[in-house]
């Protein structure tokens, strides 16, 4: 964009100065390109923006470290300010706790779902302290609220008997 | 110990617990575990569930598992051996067993704390008493101590003379009790042999706190015709145990008997029949499922030009149509399909089959689906068994696992599908078998071997499939030779295992009586062999009766076996 927008500069100042008034189709098409340059970066920079907001809602609030890798610094900066938006929101519904909207994107069906571990993760921890082991292949069967997080990130898998 | 009240001791105790659950694989465990998750979704106790296939994954599971979970239930595996010896665990754990493997170790038996027996006490056990077996180790110190109270020298002699008579006497009882208690344990320990299944453990457990149902119902009946399948229990027993399961299927499915006020064709329904022995008749065709029946290809020696004759023979006497019976049973006509049974028995009665047809349940849902209990059975073994070497063990486990529930038909359908290309691999591999004579007696038993190149011989590497094969062999066996003496001889079969490490897979099975107490001595025998000749054999599995052992030690190893049992 930047060679095509000094082209077209050194040709608006010689149209200007020479009076040559065959350049100005050709200015006006740079011009155009320009244009439509400028509206695709903006609509892949605003694709970038819908998805990291995507990722709140995927992963939580903290981003893995090798998805933040690939964001630029006002990425981050916009990101972060998502957040404290989200959670203002949050809090202030729902009475004096809050609401976290986050969980539960499907109306639940029961208090504690079986799940199949479909990667090795590793440990897990679950309310009371204790931790589960979660091995490929292997069954558990955990509170709803704990697995949502794991099902989106493709760990487990919800078993529907 | 065996505990007595399951709900108090086992069930309530876990309620509200998080509990690990090791499922051996076999179909009967599988059950087991379907009625168990089933019990504790409904109770909302958080489980996490692992598969098992032999003790070194046992272990390794544990060693992972044991710092997050505090009580463990296994099912099909460690009744039979020292749990404690062998998994080593901390003081506050517990064990709750339900296995069918016999006869119970008798550390498990007498150790009150921590291992728990899921296991009916009037199993026919016949445990040794106590005391014949263990002894507190203080008496004998208590005598000693008494020794040294010795005050005057004029009595110390005597009194010495005394007690050397007395140490004497004590050494040579002891020596005796030891005897005695070595034949015991040895009687008990010789021979291995199932009981009731865990599944209908199971769903006893559920019926006692009336939260049984239907799919419950259906799953017992599973585990237990997988162990007739299997040769695992007699007919008596079996017998005994589907005239027990005949009145919950009463109980649960009255409703459909009644004419005016039966239920939608959706719900699922189960019922008794008196069926025929033929395995998975209704999705094959006829002649395939004749020819690929251990019961009837055996007795009709189809491996032989004159037993194809002789099957022929039979369907002429039926009336029975050619045409019609090859093509699939479904599309057989109506009126031939009518009166099928009793024209079978009938028939099979004039060429010697007996005990044609047997009793077991079948189960229907919807117009399409009905199966019989030894299809799903035959389905998810072959599921479980299959060679595929998509993923690890586990992922098999995991797809049998789900081929029981009656959402995922597909996979059932998949396994039935799985589950002919077995069978008919078994036959084959057993009319080339006795075609060129690779059964050979080595005088106390029979043996033989599967060499690498033979078609399909991964198939068998697994040891349930690997015991069909060698049970059918036997029976076919048993039907083609002549010799009198070689028809009540056991079996030892070997299968290569695995082609990059030398391996091969030895199973023992018992000879063949029409009424065989299914009892199998060959674990122990395999263990003596072994440790004689120290060949290097792993002893992996939790039938003892199977082994792998290394092929070049294959001869050496028979030898010291030929010469332990003559």
């Amino acid at each position: 964009m930047k060679a095509l927008y000094e082209q077209n500069q050194s040709d608006v100042n010689e149209a200007k100065s020479a009076g040559r008034s065959d350049l100005i189709p050709t200015i006006k098409f740079r011009h155009c390109s320009l244009l439509r340059n400028r509206r695709c970066t903006i609509a892949y920079l605003y694709d970038r923006l819908l998805r990291i907001r995507a990722l709140r809602w995927e992963y939580g609030s903290v981003l893995p470290s090798s998805l933040r890798f690939h964001m630029s610094s006002e990425e981050m900066e916009w990101f972060n300010q998502y957040k404290k938006s989200l959670a203002t929101y949050m809090r202030s519904l729902g009475g004096e706790e809050g609401l976290d909207i986050t969980q539960d994107m499907k109306p639940p069906k029961s208090l504690y779902i079986e799940v199949r571990c479909l990667k090795d993760y590793g440990e897990f921890e679950v309310d009371d302290g204790t931790s589960v082991l979660l091995k490929k292949n292997s069954q558990h069967f955990l509170p709803r609220w704990k697995c949502e997080q794991l099902i989106r990130q493709g760990v487990l898998e919800h078993i529907l008997s | 110990m065996f505990v007595s009240d399951f709900r108090k001791e086992f069930y309530e105790v876990v309620q509200s617990q998080r509990v690990l659950l090791f499922v051996a694989s076999d179909v009967d465990a599988l059950c087991a575990c379907k009625i168990l998750q089933a019990l504790f979704q409904c109770d909302h106790v958080q489980y996490t569930l692992v598969p098992v296939s032999g003790w070194q994954e046992l272990e390794t599971a544990f060693l992972e598992h044991k710092e997050q979970f505090r009580y463990f239930i296994l099912i099909n595996c460690g009744a039979n051996v020292d749990l404690l010896d062998i998994l080593q665990p901390d003081e506050d754990t517990t064990f709750f067993v339900c296995d069918t493997h016999r006869p119970v170790n008798v550390v498990n038996v007498y150790n009150d704390t921590q291992i728990k027996l899921l296991i009916k006490q009037d199993d026919d056990l016949e445990v040794p008493a106590y005391d014949d077996i263990f002894r507190d180790e203080e008496e004998d110190e208590e005598h000693s101590g008494n020794d040294s109270d010795g005050s005057e020298p004029s009595e110390k002699r005597t009194r010495l003379e005394e007690e050397v008579v007395e140490q004497t006497m004590r050494r040579r009882q002891q020596r005796e009790w030891e005897a005695r208690r070595r034949d015991i344990l040895f009687d008990y320990e010789q021979y291995e042999y199932h009981g009731t299944s865990s599944a209908m453990v199971m769903f006893d457990l559920a019926w006692m706190m009336s939260k049984d149902l239907n799919d419950m119902l259906w799953w017992a009946i599973i585990g237990l015709t997988d162990q007739w399948v299997q040769d695992k229990i007699t007919q008596m027993k079996y017998v005994t145990d589907v005239g027990v399961l005949q009145r919950h299927v009463s109980r649960h499915n009255h409703r459909n008997e009644d004419e005016e006020n039966t239920l939608s064709v959706d719900c699922t329904r189960i019922s008794f029949e008196y069926d025929l022995r033929l395995a998975l008749y209704q999705h094959w065709s006829l002649h395939d499922s004749l020819c690929n029946t251990s019961y009837t290809a055996s007795r009709f020696k189809l491996w032989s030009v004159h037993g194809q004759k002789r099957l022929q023979e039979f369907l002429a006497d039926m009336g029975l149509p050619l045409k019609q019976v090859k093509q699939k049973f479904q599309s057989m006509d109506v009126s031939l399909k009518e009166n099928l049974r009793e024209m079978i028995e009938e028939s099979a009665n004039k060429f010697g089959m007996k005990d044609m047809r047997m009793q077991t349940f079948s189960i229907h849902f919807g117009f399409k689906h009905k199966f019989l209990a030894s299809d799903v059975v035959f389905a998810t073994m072959s599921l479980m068994d299959s060679p595929e070497k998509d993923g690890s063990g586990t992922d098999h486990f995991i797809q049998a696992l789900d081929s029981l529930s009656r959402s995922n038909l597909d996979k059932l359908y998949h396994g039935l599908e799985l589950a002919k290309k077995q069978l008919r691999a078994t036959q084959q591999t057993i009319a080339s078998c006795l075609c060129t004579n690779l059964v050979i007696s080595q005088g106390p038993f029979l043996y033989c071997s599967l060499m690498e190149g033979t078609p399909d011989v991964m198939l068998f590497s697994k040891p349930a499939s690997l015991s069909l094969l060698s049970r059918h062999l036997l029976k076919s066996f048993v039907f083609s030779t002549k010799n009198r003496r070689c028809k009540l001889l056991p079996l030892v079969m070997a299968a290569p295992l695995s082609v990059e490490q030398g391996t091969v897979t030895v199973m023992g099975i018992p000879p063949e009586t029409d009424s065989s107490d299914r009892k199998n001595f060959f674990g122990r025998a395999f263990e003596k062999a072994a440790e004689s000749t120290s060949s290097r054999t792993l002893h992996n599995h939790f039938d003892l009766s199977v082994i792998e052992l290394k092929a070049e030690d294959r001869s050496k190893f028979l030898d010291a076996l030929v010469s332990l049992l003559s």
